[in-house]
């Protein structure tokens, strides 16, 4: 009895072959049974073969070999026990196995006790246990598969396994989920299958096949026949660690009548989903080409223009994006119609995406579709590339009945046909010279304006200040007083005046008689009223006033003491001279 | 003038350099390079050469960017500084772009800021000099003149004086309106609006960018706001630039 291998892991499967030669008539095998091994599977194969003996006697020998696939159920250094032969005389024994058990599992290790037998009896390729084709492909005997599926403890007959194409993705990279079933017994049929919720996924259907439709496959040295039951084709939203619920399926087994129910759960999976790398941003990951194509470039004004744009590839098609068409406001534009036609590959969903476009142009000219670009990321060279249409010129033309200018844009395309409607609307223009101006302040936070708006109340205050100190403290010497004394006399000149129109002709010549005198009295520094007039024509001469300036007085006074009572003297030229002469006698002597 | 060259010097922009300047903006704005456009017209303001043509193409640039906060700040500055058709009509069309609809009556303005917003500042200011100090020195002479002839030179004294202090106080309306009533725009896309100054104060409601709202008092990082309609509430200050 031997192992192939000597360390294996708890996932992986080992094979263990007992081989028994020319086992008497009757014998009994026993294979060796351990709790810490799991048995996956088992075979027996005889080889019988005919040879010379020495002396030329013919000799048979039987060679039974047992080959049991094995799992172990815990870690440690564990022994399978031995096996057994037993025949009516005697019992035979093997040496135990002594295997050293790990945790998960180990890289494939060839078969260091040996290699397994040649094929002696010529079985057909495939044939487990001797080689062939199908060693070649398992696991076991050379580098895994990556898609190798884990089988279940205690199910392991029959079995759910869900499994991605790649381990890693790029967000809005397509990620195949595909969902086997694996058995070894017989299947009726497969009565529902409930697939794994797929939030932060758009998710597309790829295989659903309606009827169940087997493959052989060997998995740990264990023939299955495999089932495929789903296959989608997923796209993650967004970047981070996803978790995928296992999916859940309702088997009925067996044939004809003596089927069973029974219900499976596969496998969670998890998938690292990456940002995509510096760049535009983009909603166009897969591998797109974008076209457009107009139906006319030289078009009559009013006459529609179909715009066509294709998005064609692989990829998410649901999830792509493209811009807006940006037409020239010259064009009315109608709704789009869009139609996607998905599509499937070996391997890859994409599709067809269409959006028609009508445009109407409103005015004649030349006008231009602007270039559109739609960065997309492909994930397969990890690179950012543009899709990308170039720009389309149009031509309006005023068409058959001409074109004239519609005063009023609301008004309908009338009886004259299509009118180039020129329209108000959307934005000013820009400036194209700019005056410059330094950011305004307030005039009234200048620092120089406070000061100079209670500047004059200022000096009105301190000359009004002023004036008041020297009148009220100043000395009152004889010469001011002669001075304030001849202001006075000229203020009763003026109230004389007042009394020039209206006044009774008495009253105005007293009022004169009365300011002159006020003004030599001042003057003289010692009272006139009351002097005879060559008392005062002695006291003007001793105070050295002029000899014409005192018969200038003296005649005032005299016309004052005649308008009084004379005729005539009452009329306003006369009162006018009168008062000319006394401020001219005033004026004189000052 | 004397200001403007003053700004030019500490600019260290010559008038031709300036008048390149805005000129590469509006080429930039032409060519959809709306980020070029906005840089060399924000240059011109930092270098203090703005004025309403710089600051209409900027709010105007910033209206194509769909940046409406911005926009209506620079249209809204633009139109403080010249009552123009082509502003008006841009500063409509951001309005019109507003996620806000103020609701309701509108609050009454007080006389005082209408009489502010009716009077030009600079106007009435140069105006209350002339007649302040014209009514003095008339004042002054009237003294000077002797009593029987100061009837008519002192009625002409009353009226500049009458005049001057009447713009004078007009003159501290514009003062105290300045310094009471500041309006401020709405700069992020939506900022949320509190009972009180405070990060767990309830949300009363949003104002989103472009909004014209009233600054009425401020509490660290919040400013107390009132909508045209009275609708009042905190929101954070960052949020706010003043016109």
């Amino acid at each position: 009895m031997q192992a192939d291998r000597e360390k294996v892991g708890t996932e992986d499967t080992f094979r263990l072959e007992i081989v028994v030669a020319n086992a008497p008539e009757g014998a009994v095998v026993q294979l060796p049974a351990a709790e810490d091994f799991e048995v996956l599977g088992r075979s027996q194969s005889t080889q019988m073969s005919y040879s010379l003996g020495p002396g030329g006697a013919g000799v048979i020998t039987q060679v039974q070999k047992h080959t049991l696939t094995m799992r172990a159920n815990r870690t440690g250094t564990l022994t399978i026990p031995p096996a057994a032969v037993q025949t009516a005389a005697k019992l035979y024994k093997t040496r135990p196995v002594v295997i050293e058990v790990v945790r998960g599992r180990l890289s494939p290790e060839r078969a260091k006790r040996g290699q397994p037998p040649t094929n002696p009896f010529g079985f057909p390729p495939g044939f487990p246990g001797f080689g062939g084709l199908d060693d070649q492909d398992d696991p076991l005997g050379g580098e895994p598969r990556l898609d190798e599926p884990t089988v279940p403890r205690g199910d392991s007959d029959l079995f759910l396994r869900m499994s991605l194409d790649k381990s890693e993705a790029y967000v809005g990279e397509q990620v195949m989920v595909t969902i086997h079933l694996y058995s070894r017994v017989d299947l009726s049929s497969v009565d529902s299958v409930t697939m794994p919720k797929l939030d932060g996924f758009l998710s597309q259907d790829f295989k659903t096949p309606n009827q169940l439709m087997s493959e052989q496959r060997v998995i740990g040295g264990v023939p299955y026949r495999e089932y495929l039951l789903r296959q989608k084709a997923v796209f993650p939203l967004k970047a981070g660690t996803v978790t995928i619920e296992a999916p859940e399926a309702d088997i009925t087994t067996g044939i004809f009548y003596a089927g069973r129910r029974v219900h499976r759960r596969g496998n969670e999976l998890k998938l690292v989903v990456r940002a995509l790398p510096p760049g535009p941003a983009t909603t166009a990951v897969g591998r797109w080409r974008l076209s457009r194509e107009v139906s006319q470039t030289e078009v009559a004004l009013g006459e529609p223009v179909q715009v066509k744009l294709v998005l064609q590839g692989r990829g998410n098609l649901q999830g792509v994006q493209l811009p807006p068409l940006g037409a020239p406001a010259a064009f009315k534009v109608f709704d789009p119609e869009t139609s996607d036609k998905p599509s499937t590959s070996k391997s890859h969903v994409g599709g067809t995406r269409t959006i028609e476009y009508t445009l109407v142009p409103q005015q004649t000219g030349t006008f231009v579709l602007p270039a559109l670009t739609v960065p997309s990321f492909d994930p397969e060279t990890r690179k950012y590339d543009e899709l990308r249409v170039d720009e389309i010129t149009l031509k309006v033309n005023p068409g058959a009945g001409g074109a004239s200018v519609g005063p009023n844009p609301t008004v309908p395309m009338g009886l004259d046909g299509p009118k180039n409607q020129l329209i108000a609307g959307g934005l000013k223009s820009l400036r194209h010279t700019a005056h410059f101006r330094p950011p305004a302040s307030s005039l009234t936070a200048q620092r120089w304006f406070l000061p100079l708006a209670l500047a004059p109340l200022g000096l009105t205050v301190l000359m009004g200040a002023f004036l008041f100190a020297r009148g009220a403290l100043g000395a009152e010497t004889p010469e001011s007083l002669k001075k304030k004394q001849a202001r006075a006399a000229r203020k009763r000149l003026a109230a004389g005046e007042k009394l020039l129109k209206t006044g009774s002709t008495a009253d105005f010549y007293a009022e004169i008689e009365r300011a002159l005198t006020s003004f030599m009295s001042a003057k003289l520094g010692t009272p006139v009223t009351g002097l005879v007039r060559a008392d005062l024509v002695t006291k003007l001469t001793e105070a050295g006033v002029a000899e014409a300036e005192r018969v200038r007085i003296v005649a005032v006074l005299e016309t004052c003491d005649l308008g009084r009572y004379a005729p005539g003297m009452g009329e306003f030229g006369a009162r006018r001279k009168a008062l000319s002469d006394a401020a001219a006698a005033m004026e004189g002597w000052s | 003038m004397i200001s403007l060259v003053l700004a030019l010097s500490l600019a260290q922009y010559t008038p031709q350099e300036a008048q390149s300047l805005f000129v590469e903006g509006n080429d930039a704005y032409y060519k959809g390079e709306l980020g070029t456009a906005k840089e060399r017209y924000e240059k011109l303001l930092h270098a203090g050469l703005g004025g309403p043509d710089v600051l209409f193409n900027l709010g105007t640039t910033h209206l194509a960017a769909g940046e409406l906060g911005p926009a209506i700040l620079f249209l809204e500055r633009a139109h403080r500084l010249a009552d123009d058709d082509d502003i008006g009509a841009n500063l409509a069309v951001a309005r019109q772009r507003q996620v806000d609809q103020v609701v309701g009556e509108e609050a009454s303005v007080p006389f005082t800021q209408r009489l502010a917003d009716a009077t030009d500042e600079r106007v009435v200011g140069g105006a209350f000099l002339v007649a302040w100090w014209l009514g003095f020195v008339l004042f002054w002479l009237t003294w000077r003149r002797e009593p029987g002839a100061r009837v008519g030179l002192g009625l002409v004294t009353a009226l500049f004086l009458l005049v001057g202090t009447g713009l004078g106080a007009t003159l501290a309306v514009h003062a105290w309106v300045r310094s009471t009533v500041v309006e401020a725009i709405v700069m992020p896309h939506a900022a949320a609006v509190r009972e009180y100054p405070g990060d767990s104060a309830k949300v009363s409601f949003e104002v989103h960018a472009g909004l014209k709202v009233r600054i009425m008092e401020t509490s660290g990082r919040y400013a107390r706001v009132r909508l045209p309609n009275a609708l009042e509430g905190w929101t954070e200050k960052e949020g706010l630039v003043s016109l």
